[in-house]
C-alpha cells in the first residue's frame, strides 16, 4: 500500500517534527498572537520580514485561550520569544513576573516617548515598563447614513448623547419591517466594556475598583446608560437576538445595513469597506448624558517579551522597530490600521477617509482600566459585569443590578 | 440505498408483494425523512459555505445564496501557515496514532482474552481507568513532563498524547473482539504447532479484522477533531492541527463570528472523515453481520 518514497516522506516527517522540538536556528524569533489581532500583526511582521535578515515567525494562539497557553507556557519554560496579548491581562501577567523588563530600552528610545498614554499606563507596574503598543484598537458610535436619510434625520449629524441615540434609534425603527435603530451584543462581556462602558465614564462614572477597598460603578452614568438601553430594548428598537448574543453577530448586525446605530471598534471601518463596500456610515466618538462628553476604551495589543524568551536581543529589536515611523506608518496606518503613536493619525493614508481620522483621535480620549481580576470581574460569561447587563435591561431591575454588581465586583477586586 | 433494499425485498418475497407494500412505503418514507434531518446541517453548512461573507453573516439568514462566491474557501485554504501544512500535521498524528492503537491494543487484547495470570480484571481496570477520568485535568501535568523530554511541540508527542486518550477504548474492543472468537480454532492452531505470537498474528489478527479497522477509525477520527491537546502540545503555526486552524479562522474582535468561513472550514474538516469512513465502511459493516450470525 505504501511506496517506497511514501515511507521516506513519512520517515523525513517524523524526523522533522523532533527536530522542531530542539532550539529554533540562531536567526528566527517565535511570536504569539491571539486570533483576533492576527491581521493587523501579520502586516507588521511581513514588513519586518521583507526588510530584516533575521525573521519572526508568527503563530496565532484562539483568543481565549491565551492566557492559558501562556501561562502554561512559562511553566513549562516554553514560551515564544515574542507575545501579543490583549492589553487588559497586563497587570496580572506584570504581577505574576510572566515579562522581561524592558525599561531601561524603552525609557531609552525617542519613539516610546510619544505612544498612547494609555498604552504606558497599562504596561507600567510598580515603576517598571513591561510593554509596548502593539496594534491599537478603540471603540466608537457607527451609525448608519442611509437610515438617517430615509428616517428623516440630517445624515451627516450624529447623536451626541444617550439621549439623542434613544430618539435617534426610535426614528429609525419607525421605518419599520426588519429595520432596527440600535443594536448591542447583550450577552457579551468584552462587546459591552469595549463600546458601552464609555458612554457610562463620559457620563461621570468610574466602572471597575483597583482592589477590594475602592469603589466600582461610581457616579450617574451607569444608570444613565442601561435606563436608556432598558427603554430603548422595551419599546422595540433594538432587534430580539440582542438578548442571547454572546459576540457572534458584534459585527454582523451592522454590516447587514438594517441597524441605525451601534457602538462598535475601529476594525469595523476595514472590515465594512471589504464586505459591505456599499453601506453609507459615519463615525463618532462614543458619547456621555450631556453634549460635549465623550470617551472611548482604548484596547488591542500590546507587546511583550515572555521570561525565558530564547531570542532576547531579537525580540528587544523588533520591539523598537514597531514603533519607528517605518513601522507605524507603512505596517500599520497604509493597512487601515491604527498607529500606537497618536501623533501619526494625521498620515497620507489616512487622510483619504475623515471616519479613519476621528477613530485614531478616539484612541486620545480613551480610558483603559488599571485592574486584576478583568477577566473575573469582567470577560467570563457570568461576570458581575454582564449579569448586570442582562438584570437591568432584560429583566428591568436597573437599581438592583447596579447593586448586586458594585459588591461582586468589590469581592473579586480584594481577592 | 432504500430503493434498493425496497426492490430486493420485493424480488424475494414475489407472492407478498402488494400486501408489503404500505409498510415498506412507510420505511421508506420514514428513511428519507432522517436522512433529510441528518442531511440537514450538513446541506445548510455547504449553502452558506458558497455564500459571500457579508451574505453569510446576514440576519435573519438566507437559506439559498443570492449570490455565489468561494471566497469563505480562499480564506480558510490561505490562512497563515496555509490549509496544506495544518491537513498534512493533522493527517501525520492520526496516521500514527492509528499505528500505535494498533500495535498496543491488539496484543493486549490477546492477553486480556486469552491467557490467564493473577490480577487479569485490575490489570484491566487500570487500563480502563484513563476514560473515567475528564482528560482536560490530565494535560497540564503530561505537558510539563513531556517538555522535559522535548516531546512538546513534535508530531510524535501529540500522537503519544492521542494515543493515550484513545487506548482504553482500542483494548477493550479488541479484547471482547478476541474472546468472541471460538476455542476450537485456537486448539487447532496450537495441535498445528502455532506459538502464542503465531496464533495472534495468524488467527487472531485475520479473524478480528472488523475489530481493528473499527479501532483505527475510531482513532482516526478521535485524533483528527481533537482540539484541546493539540493547542496545548503545539507551539508553532507550522505544527498546528485542523481543529486549531477551524477555531482560530473564524474568530473575529471580542467573539464576532466569521460565518462563512466557519462553514466553509467545517465542509474542508469534514471531507477526511468521510473519505475514511467510507473506505473503510465494508469492513465494518461486515464485522457487525458476522457478530450477528453468531
Amino acid at each position: 500500500m505504501f511506496t517506497r518514497k511514501t515511507w521516506a516522506v513519512l520517515a523525513a516527517a517524523l524526523i522533522g517534527s523532533t527536530a522542531l522540538s530542539g532550539v529554533a536556528s540562531a536567526d528566527t524569533a517565535t511570536m504569539w498572537v491571539r486570533a483576533s489581532g492576527t491581521n493587523a500583526a501579520a502586516h507588521l511582521v511581513d514588513l519586518w520580514n521583507a526588510t530584516h535578515p533575521d525573521k519572526i515567525e508568527l503563530t496565532t494562539i484562539p483568543d481565549n485561550q491565551m492566557v492559558t497557553k501562556l501561562a502554561t507556557g512559562v511553566q513549562a519554560r516554553e514560551v515564544p520569544d515574542l507575545v501579543s496579548f490583549d492589553l487588559i491581562y497586563m497587570p496580572d501577567f506584570m504581577k505574576a513576573g510572566f515579562l522581561v523588563d524592558l525599561t531601561a530600552d524603552l525609557k531609552a528610545d525617542p519613539n516610546y516617548a510619544s505612544v498612547a498614554q494609555a498604552y504606558k499606563d497599562i504596561a507600567t507596574y510598580e515603576g517598571k515598563i513591561y510593554g509596548a503598543g502593539f496594534t491599537p484598537d478603540v471603540s466608537i458610535l457607527v451609525w448608519n447614513k442611509d437610515l438617517f436619510k430615509k428616517a428623516g434625520l440630517d445624515p451627516e449629524k450624529p447623536p451626541r448623547t444617550i439621549g439623542e441615540i434613544h430618539e435617534d434609534a426610535k426614528k429609525v425603527r419607525a421605518l419599520g419591517g426588519d429595520v432596527y435603530g440600535f443594536y448591542f451584543s447583550g450577552a457579551c462581556p468584552g462587546c459591552n466594556i469595549f463600546t458601552s462602558s464609555p458612554m457610562m465614564v463620559a457620563a461621570g462614572s468610574k466602572i471597575l475598583p483597583a482592589n477590594g477597598n475602592d469603589d466600582a460603578l461610581t457616579g450617574e452614568g451607569v444608570k444613565d446608560v442601561l435606563e436608556a438601553f432598558k427603554a430603548m430594548w422595551n419599546e422595540g428598537l433594538i432587534p430580539k437576538n440582542a438578548q442571547a448574543d454572546n459576540g457572534a453577530n458584534f459585527t454582523s448586525e451592522f454590516m447587514t445595513g438594517k441597524i441605525g446605530v451601534q457602538g462598535t471598534g475601529g476594525f469595523l471601518l476595514s472590515e465594512l469597506k471589504k464586505n459591505a463596500p456599499n453601506l453609507d456610515f459615519g463615525v463618532t466618538f462614543l458619547p456621555g448624558a450631556k453634549e460635549g462628553q465623550a470617551s472611548s476604551f482604548v484596547g488591542g495589543d500590546v507587546v511583550a517579551i515572555p521570561a525565558g524568551s530564547k531570542h532576547l536581543d531579537l525580540a528587544k529589536k523588533f520591539i523598537a522597530w514597531e514603533l519607528t515611523d517605518e513601522a507605524q506608518l507603512e505596517g500599520l496606518a497604509k493597512n487601515n490600521i491604527l498607529p500606537s503613536r497618536p501623533a501619526l493619525a494625521d498620515n497620507k493614508y489616512f487622510a483619504a477617509d475623515p471616519r479613519v481620522v476621528t477613530t485614531a483621535k478616539a484612541l486620545g480620549i480613551g480610558y483603559v482600566p488599571w485592574v486584576y481580576h478583568f477577566a473575573d470581574m469582567v470577560n467570563s460569561d457570568s461576570s458581575p459585569w454582564i449579569n448586570m447587563f442582562q438584570r437591568a435591561i432584560f429583566d428591568g431591575d436597573v437599581d438592583g443590578a447596579i447593586a448586586e454588581a458594585r459588591q461582586k465586583m468589590k469581592e473579586i477586586a480584594g481577592e | 440505498m432504500t430503493a434498493a433494499v425496497v426492490a430486493t425485498g420485493a424480488r424475494a418475497l414475489p407472492a407478498r408483494r402488494k400486501r408489503l407494500a404500505p409498510s415498506a412505503l412507510l420505511a421508506s418514507a420514514a428513511c428519507v425523512g432522517v436522512i433529510a434531518v441528518m442531511g440537514a446541517p450538513l446541506a445548510l453548512s455547504f449553502l452558506a459555505s458558497i455564500k459571500t461573507p457579508a451574505d453569510a453573516s446576514a440576519i435573519p439568514p438566507h437559506y439559498l445564496p443570492q449570490a455565489l462566491s468561494a471566497d469563505n474557501y480562499f480564506k480558510v485554504i490561505g490562512y497563515e501557515a496555509g490549509l496544506a501544512t495544518y491537513v498534512a500535521n493533522s493527517g501525520l498524528v492520526a496516521l500514527m496514532t492509528i499505528v500505535a492503537c494498533i500495535a498496543l491494543a491488539a496484543p493486549a487484547g490477546y492477553g486480556l482474552a486469552r491467557f490467564d495470570m493473577r490480577g487479569k480484571e485490575v490489570a484491566f481496570l487500570l487500563l480502563l481507568a484513563p476514560i473515567m477520568i475528564p482528560y482536560q485535568a490530565l494535560l497540564t501535568p503530561l505537558y510539563l513532563d513531556f517538555a522535559k523530554v522535548g516531546l512538546v511541540n513534535t508530531r510524535v508527542g501529540l500522537a503519544i498524547v492521542h494515543t493515550i486518550l484513545q487506548l482504553p477504548f482500542s483494548i477493550y474492543l479488541m479484547r471482547n473482539s478476541f474472546e468472541a472468537i471460538p476455542r476450537e480454532i485456537e486448539e487447532a492452531a496450537m495441535l498445528d504447532g502455532c506459538s502464542s505470537l503465531s496464533r495472534l498474528i495468524h488467527i487472531f489478527l485475520p479473524l478480528a479484522l472488523p475489530a481493528i479497522v473499527t479501532v483505527a477509525l475510531f482513532a482516526f477520527i478521535n485524533s483528527w477533531n481533537e482540539f484541546l491537546a493539540a493547542l496545548i502540545f503545539m507551539n508553532r503555526e507550522s505544527s498546528f492541527t485542523v481543529p486549531i486552524l477551524l477555531v482560530s479562522v473564524q474568530i473575529g474582535h471580542h467573539g464576532a463570528v466569521d460565518w462563512g468561513a466557519l462553514q466553509a472550514s467545517i465542509m474542508i474538516a469534514i471531507l477526511p472523515c468521510l473519505a475514511v469512513y467510507l473506505a473503510l465502511q465494508r469492513y465494518y459493516i461486515s464485522g457487525l453481520l458476522s457478530g450477528g450470525v453468531k
